[in-house]
């Protein structure tokens, strides 16, 4: 049974079905009435377009289609609807609507037997989309509130503290004035309950050095809701890191790595976001940049794509996207030395979309989880289908996101596991609410957290508030 | 024989079949006498004797070996039976295909034999001996074995048929899996000849199994009965058979059927018996009755056909039993728990009133639990004043069926549910 | 629509792609406006505002199945989420004589689902409710959206299954499944769909909701059900089905075999077979079908094979260890090379990843592709093979062969690239050619994906005039009107006489000269 959740009516998108198409008559099959939906500009590939076989086989594993159950909300609709925009159909605002309800999860990618790069064809629409499309003015003013916060550091440590939202007053004025901010308090109250009570913001020093002999030099990046709201996880990373033999750098000029603008089309935005980023790693002479935060890895492993036509930058990135590894990933390659305690717990690992499907990594954590004795591993049913949160999706389609969530928390607690395990924050915060609706009662962790209090030989409670 | 006389009847059919003879009494149809018998010998004479009949405006009743002739409602006429019985080769068994071709004539005993002869199998029971394919598929017989592989609806792969109008057709073909086209030997199965006359039937065939084995123990409740059936169903032992028996005194018998190798029957064995729990008894031979139709052993009783969906097993036996002691019936139910189909004989002395009685109280239980009951056999009396096929939900579809096929009602008039 | 009747075209160059020529099995957009605006009211006055689509851009998403070629716009799309509106809907269409086609998640490779440019598309993909799992009858109720294996996933915690497990499993519905009669590779030992389909509720193309079959077998009457079964959608719309669950083996074994040559794999199989061992299933790939899966799934099949069998085992302990040492020895006397038994669900999983994501993993070796879709007699099978590889060296086409060997279903797969002149021709010039050797050598031309609008020109060769006739007898029955998913299956249509209260003027085909009135 399908509840039409879609945020439409609260959302700022005009719904074009209202208008009565039927009195069209017959569909004009790819004429062009306005203007073409897109320009020359790197459209979405016509020849990645073709790699599709329409086979379907995308569309359970696809959250929206998971949700609606209609074409046009699928991976192998949206690419139809690329393909009619390159044959010339105007960028509609129905268009421009399923794009946006895409949640770039890339689960469609994993899924493709035909190796269909939806990825690289959301990206290149979305850059259209923000090219040509008008939006609302309530749509207008949430996005550029999310994109005046997000990424700063400063603004985020603003909203700390239980519903400080509402004072919020170091916000600039476009933030305060969007609604963003209560739409985010739930949330927010919901992260606050989840960072670790006792936690004090440890500051990281800029060098973590290698306990024992050292056998590899990385870099970290500490990203910025990660660095603000689960401090934890970062300073966990680093001393895993170092018990692992390495010599960790933690450069301090290093912001926002551009994940949220690369996956909503903000190109030239993303683009100095990346080029930062590779400035400020780049010095350090690392022999791999490692990642906690699965968003943030999967697009600084797209940083050549991003940069290929610049030409100061282009081969930069590709030698620095070389060198950008998750932690998992990292601490799987590099095999692990320090000894392990006992953790008498049931986990149950969530695969954060852009860890899984987006990067590949689904062995990796597990097998590090399974390196600790006593810890059992369940598997959660649905793996494959996103939480609902995607960035900034959950923000902007709030009622949807909620359904998502709800059902990703119905299936965790299906499997009766005392902790739920992940690598992104993004997804902790979205499953938490849903989890509480719930009323279930589950730990919340890192991957890396579980690790380092196994190799610290700390207790259970230590790990996540049970919620 | 309304149109026109006998001899210009025969003259016709006889243009189009090389044995026409008159009929006797022993050719009547359920009671109801027939005028001329036609022998055809393929396929082509059958469509002849058709197209004859049509001309002529007669009525038609197909016709095997008459073993399941009385089955049914009585035809409202039969001017001709159709007799298949020269129609009786099994034309193709292609071994290493695991298929058989044969006329619907054949013996369905002569198919196993062919069969046989390469360890293969037809895997359906044969319920009424001396049976033809033909008459096998037109009243969708079954047995045991069903709880394994199903039945005619499973195991038809290609037909021939004529129909009314003696038009030809094929559907289906030689290979287990086609989907090209309707699927027409479902609807010619269970048909009762009022839709087509077959002439001719490919089957899938299967291996014979090296070993078997009957296990076999006492229930005294229906209670009992449905939860030994439950566990077997619900085990991994993979049988072949569930049979459930439910004697006149009472006393009741679930028999279990394995099939496979020795070594894998043998542990199968144990473990059935472990779940029948005490009094499990296993025997190389079928135990008596296995298979047979409960009123196949008293002439003159009347034959029932329930089925339910499985939890109805009990409900289903227990109103069967009630509504036969409040009417002072003998009831005996033998059939497959395992599939949820059972048989059931009442007496031949019951009333037709009794009858009546146990028929409507049990089939209420029987539909409310996903199944029917059905009237299969028994005296013209009690067949004329009970609802033999009871009410049919798609039954206006079924006419329209019935109507495209054979619109002026040639075929087997009036033998099939809701009168057609 | 172009000439390719006998193929199933995937992925052909999409931008050079034309709306096609209407057609009598496509109609023509614009036709009966008023009837369709008509449907239209009496949805929208039903459904929330998402359950009506007619915004054409929205539309285009709805234009083709699995079988991409074929594309027609549909005039409306409607996604009911309950019986009470499809029947609505249906009747809708029944009173303004509009012709509507059944879509569950648009997977056939037949072009079933193709939509009509006159007529409305009637989608399941919001009718997924899983109604009950009756363990206790072995039976579960489900409506026709529901994904089929989410059958089995709902089934497994009750120790059951959903056996029918087409490669498309993961998003086929189960309507989809019970129009089409989908096979699976199980299927050799467990049956089709139409083995595990119960009971259906129908809706009858007048829009009436009737009940065949149900929770136990054998209803008296005609088994309109099991003509239902494999009917394409022409006879009405499934609303629910009640299908058959299978206890969960108590063990299964996943081989996974090399060889040399496929007819090594062949003769392996034909020995198996007759050895009277019924394995769950036997598929057979071809070296340029391991090629592909290996591209696409990193499946790990044995370097150097000419031939891979998978082979599936199951049933009790003791049976399945027994046929395990017989299929052990007939790979090895028919010359094996490598046996890897999948020793957990992760292998055995990886093992079946290469099978089933075969089809769709061709994409990675060749830029176009038909898949086919024929049967023939299981012994035939080394004989076909060679005619095949003949067909492709003669013609310079490479083909892949991936199929059900157990049961004679072939799927080749004709590889072309669209953008050199004459290769599409020359594919579907091959494609056609296997066809006929399944027909000439007593098989079928279709073993699961259906005739659909694909295959309908073939439907003569293999069957006579009488024969089709006489099917669409059954079609006259249920749809005198001709509108419940026109053009599929019969090349054709039969004019089925009066219907009743309606058409009173001659039908358009026999006015254009297309049909005779029978
Ligand atoms: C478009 C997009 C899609 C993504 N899809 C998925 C996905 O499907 N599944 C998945 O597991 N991960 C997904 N991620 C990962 C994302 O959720 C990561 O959290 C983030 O990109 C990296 O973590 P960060 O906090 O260090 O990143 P930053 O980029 O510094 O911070 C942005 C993050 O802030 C989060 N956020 C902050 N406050 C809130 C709040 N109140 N409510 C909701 N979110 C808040 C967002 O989740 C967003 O990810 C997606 C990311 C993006 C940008
Ligand atoms: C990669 C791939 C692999 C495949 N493998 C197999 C395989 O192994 N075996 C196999 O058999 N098939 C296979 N198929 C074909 C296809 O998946 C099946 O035919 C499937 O049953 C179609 O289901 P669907 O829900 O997608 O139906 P659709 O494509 O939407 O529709 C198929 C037909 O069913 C009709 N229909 C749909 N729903 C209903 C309903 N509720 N009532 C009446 N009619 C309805 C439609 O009108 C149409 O004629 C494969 C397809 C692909 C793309
Ligand atoms: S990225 Fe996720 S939401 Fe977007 S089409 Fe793919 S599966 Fe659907
Ligand atoms: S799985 Fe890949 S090829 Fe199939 S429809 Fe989706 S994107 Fe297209």
């Amino acid at each position: 049974m399908v509840e039409s959740t879609r945020a439409r009516s609260d959302e700022p998108q005009s719904d074009p079905r209202k208008a009565d198409a039927l009195s069209a008559g017959p569909v004009p099959v790819g004429t062009p009435t306005v203007r073409s939906a897109f320009d020359e500009d790197h459209p979405p590939s016509a020849e990645l377009i073709s790699d599709c076989v329409h086979c379907g086989f995308c569309l359970s594993t696809c959250p929206t289609y998971t949700l609606w159950g209609e074409e046009m909300d699928s991976p192998r609709g949206r690419i139809d609807l690329m393909k009619a925009g390159l044959q010339g159909a105007p960028l509609s605002d129905t268009m421009v609507q399923h794009f946006d309800a895409c949640l770039g999860c890339m689960a469609c990618v994993t899924a493709c037997p035909s190796g269909v790069q939806y990825d690289k064809l959301i990206e290149a629409t979305r850059v259209q989309v923000e090219r040509h499309h008008t939006r609302s003015p309530g749509d207008r003013a949430m996005r550029t509130a999310i994109f005046a916060l997000f990424p700063y550091k400063k603004r985020l440590r603003a909203l700390r503290g239980p519903l400080r939202a509402y004072q919020a007053s170091g916000l600039p004025k476009v933030v305060r004035r969007s609604g963003l901010l209560d739409r985010l308090a739930p949330k927010l109250a919901a992260m606050e309950g989840l960072a670790p009570v006792l936690e004090k913001r440890e500051k990281l020093p800029e060098r973590v050095p290698a306990t024992g002999a050292r056998r590899a030099v990385v870099g970290m990046l500490t990203g910025c809701v990660q660095g603000e709201f689960f401090p934890g996880v970062n300073a966990a990373t680093a001393r895993v890191l170092a018990a692992e033999g390495c010599d960790v750098i933690i450069p301090r000029r290093q912001g926002c790595c551009g994940a949220l603008s690369v996956h909503n089309g903000r190109q030239e935005e993303a683009e100095s976001f990346a080029r930062a980023t590779i400035d400020a790693f780049e010095s350090a002479g690392v022999d791999a940049v490692v990642v906690n935060a699965a968003g943030c890895g999967s697009s600084m492993k797209e940083y050549a794509d991003i940069l290929a036509d610049d030409p100061d930058y282009a081969e930069r990135a590709k030698a620095f996207s070389g060198k950008v590894r998750d932690v998992s990933e990292f601490l799987a390659e590099l095999g692990s030395v320090a000894p392990r305690h006992p953790l008498e717990v049931t986990v149950a690992y969530h695969d954060a979309c852009h860890l899984g499907h987006a990067q590949g990594i689904r062995s990796q954590p597990r097998n590090l989880l399974k390196e600790i004795p006593g810890l059992q591993l369940r598997e959660i049913a649905e793996a494959e289908v996103c939480c609902g949160s995607a960035g900034i999706w959950n923000v902007l389609n709030p009622e949807p996101a909620r359904e998502l969530g709800d059902r990703k928390a119905r299936n965790i607690a299906g499997t009766g596991a005392e902790l739920l395990v992940t690598a992104n924050p993004g997804c902790l915060m979205q499953v938490s609410s849903s989890l509480e609706r719930q009323g279930t009662r589950i730990g919340l962790a890192h991957t890396i957290e579980v690790i380092d209090a196994s190799i610290r030989g700390l207790p259970v409670s230590t790990l996540g508030p049970q919620h | 024989m309304t149109t026109i006389d006998l001899d210009t009847a025969r003259t016709r059919l006889s243009d189009a079949c090389a044995e026409v003879t008159d009929a006797t009494p022993a050719d009547a149809v359920d009671g109801v006498p027939a005028a001329l018998v036609a022998r055809p010998g393929s396929t082509e004479e059958t469509a002849a004797v058709l197209r004859a009949a049509a001309a002529a405006g007669l009525t038609v009743v197909p016709r095997g070996r008459g073993t399941k002739l009385s089955w049914g409602r009585p035809p409202e006429s039969a001017d001709v039976v159709l007799d298949l019985s020269r129609m009786n080769r099994v034309l193709d068994h292609a071994a290493g295909d695991l298929i058989v071709d044969t006329q619907a004539g054949a013996l369905l005993s002569d198919v196993q034999q062919t069969a046989g002869s390469a360890g293969q199998r037809l895997a359906l029971d044969e319920p009424v001996a001396g049976g033809t394919v033909g008459g096998m598929l037109a009243t969708n017989a079954s047995g045991p074995g069903r709880v394994a592989v199903g039945t005619a609806r499973d195991l038809l792969i290609g037909v021939t048929v004529v129909r009314a109008d003696g038009v030809v057709a094929k559907a289906g073909g030689r290979v287990v899996k086609n989907v090209a086209g309707y699927d027409l030997g479902k609807l010619v199965i269970g048909s009762f000849g009022t839709l087509v006359v077959v002439t001719q039937a490919v089957f899938r065939l299967h291996p014979v199994p090296a070993a078997r084995r009957f296990v076999t123990v006492p229930f005294g409740t229906p209670e009992d009965a449905s939860r030994l059936v439950q566990s077997v169903v619900h085990a991994q032992v993979v049988p072949a058979a569930v049979e459930v028996e439910w004697r006149v005194d009472g006393a009741g018998t679930v028999g279990v059927l394995l099939e496979g190798t020795p070594a894998g029957v043998e542990a199968r064995t144990t473990t059935t018996r472990r779940l029948l729990g005490a009094g499990a008894d296993a025997a190389e031979a079928a135990p008596p009755g296995w298979g047979v139709l409960p009123w196949t052993d008293e002439p003159g009783s009347t034959g029932l056909k329930l089925t339910c969906a499985l939890s109805g097993l009990a409900p289903v036996l227990t109103a069967a039993r009630r509504a036969a002691e409040d009417a002072g019936v003998a009831l005996t139910v033998r059939g497959s728990g395992g599939a949820g189909v059972l048989y059931a004989s009442l007496g031949a002395d019951a009333s037709v009133e009794a009858v009546a009685d146990v028929v409507a109280r049990t089939r209420a239980v029987c539909t409310e639990h996903g199944g029917a009951l059905v009237v299969v056999d028994g005296p013209p009396a009690v067949k004329s004043a009970v609802d033999v096929w009871g009410p049919v939900p798609a039954i206006d579809l079924m006419r329209r069926v019935k109507e495209q096929f054979d619109p002026e009602r040639r075929l087997a008039p009036g033998r099939f549910v809701g009168g057609i | 629509m172009s000439g390719t009747h006998g193929t199933e075209t995937t992925a052909g160059p999409v931008l050079g792609d034309t709306p096609p020529e209407a057609t009598s099995a496509t109609g023509e957009a614009g036709d009966n406006a008023a009837g369709i605006a008509a449907v239209g009211r009496v949805a929208r006055a039903l459904m929330p505002e998402t359950g009506v689509i007619a915004d054409p851009t929205q539309l285009r998403t709805y234009e083709c199945d699995g079988l991409a070629h074929y594309r027609v716009t549909p005039a409306l799309v409607v996604l009911p989420e309950t019986t009470e509106q499809l029947a609505a809907v249906v009747k809708a269409c029944s009173e303004h004589g509009v012709p509507f086609v059944a879509r569950g998640s648009g997977t056939g490779l037949s072009g079933g689902a193709l939509p009509r440019a006159d007529g409305v598309l009637l989608v399941t993909s919001r009718m997924r409710t899983i109604r009950e799992i009756r363990r206790a009858d072995q039976r579960a109720i489900v409506e026709p959206g529901v994904i089929n294996l989410d059958v089995t996933r709902a089934a497994t915690p009750e120790g059951y299954y959903y056996a029918p497990d087409p490669s498309s499993q993961q998003i086929c519905s189960i309507g989809g499944n019970l129009a089409e009669n989908s096979g699976g590779a199980h299927c050799l030992k467990y049956g089709f769909t139409s083995n595990h389909v119960l009971g259906t509720e129908l809706i009858t193309p007048q829009g009436d909701v009737v009940s065949l079959g149900g929770l136990a077998p054998d209803s008296p009457g005609y088994d309109l059900l099991g003509t239902v079964v494999g009917s394409e959608g022409t006879l009405g719309i499934a609303t629910t089905a009640t299908v058959r669950l299978v206890r969960l083996p108590e063990e299964v074994r996943t081989l996974l075999v090399g060889f040399h040559t496929t007819d090594d794999a062949g003769a392996a199989t034909s020995a198996i077979i007759s050895a009277g061992v019924l394995p769950a299933a036997i598929e057979m790939m071809d070296a340029l079908a391991i090629e592909a899966a290996e591209a696409a799934v990193h499946c790990n099949y044995p370097a150097g094979a000419g031939a891979v069998l998978v082979i599936e085992l199951d049933g009790a302990s003791a049976e399945v260890e027994h046929e395990y040492q017989l299929v052990e020895r007939f790979c090895q006397e028919n010359g094996s090379f490598e046996l890897r038994l999948a020793t957990d669900a992760t292998e055995r999983a990886l093992i079946w990843r290469g099978r089933k994501s075969a089809f769709a993993a061709v994409g990675r070796i060749s830029p176009d592709y038909i898949v086919q879709d024929g049967v023939i007699p299981r012994t035939a099978l080394p004989e076909v093979l060679r005619a095949i590889a003949e067909l492709s060296s003669s013609s310079g086409v490479r083909v892949a062969n991936v199929f059900h060997a157990g049961d004679g279903n072939l799927h080749p797969l004709v590889l072309f690239d669209g953008e050199k002149e004459g290769a599409t021709e020359a594919a579907e010039k091959v494609s056609g050619a296997i066809l006929d050797l399944c027909i000439t050598h007593g098989g079928a031309i279709t073993g699961e994906h259906g005739v659909g609008v694909d295959k309908a020109a073939y439907m003569p060769k293999m069957f006579t005039d009488d024969d089709l006739d006489t099917m669409q007898l059954v079609r006259c029955a249920f749809d005198p009107g001709n509108i419940s998913n026109p053009g599929k299956i019969f090349p054709t249509p039969r004019l089925c006489g009066e219907v009743p209260g309606k058409r009173k003027k001659a039908h358009p085909l026999v006015e254009a000269g297309l049909a005779d009135a029978f």
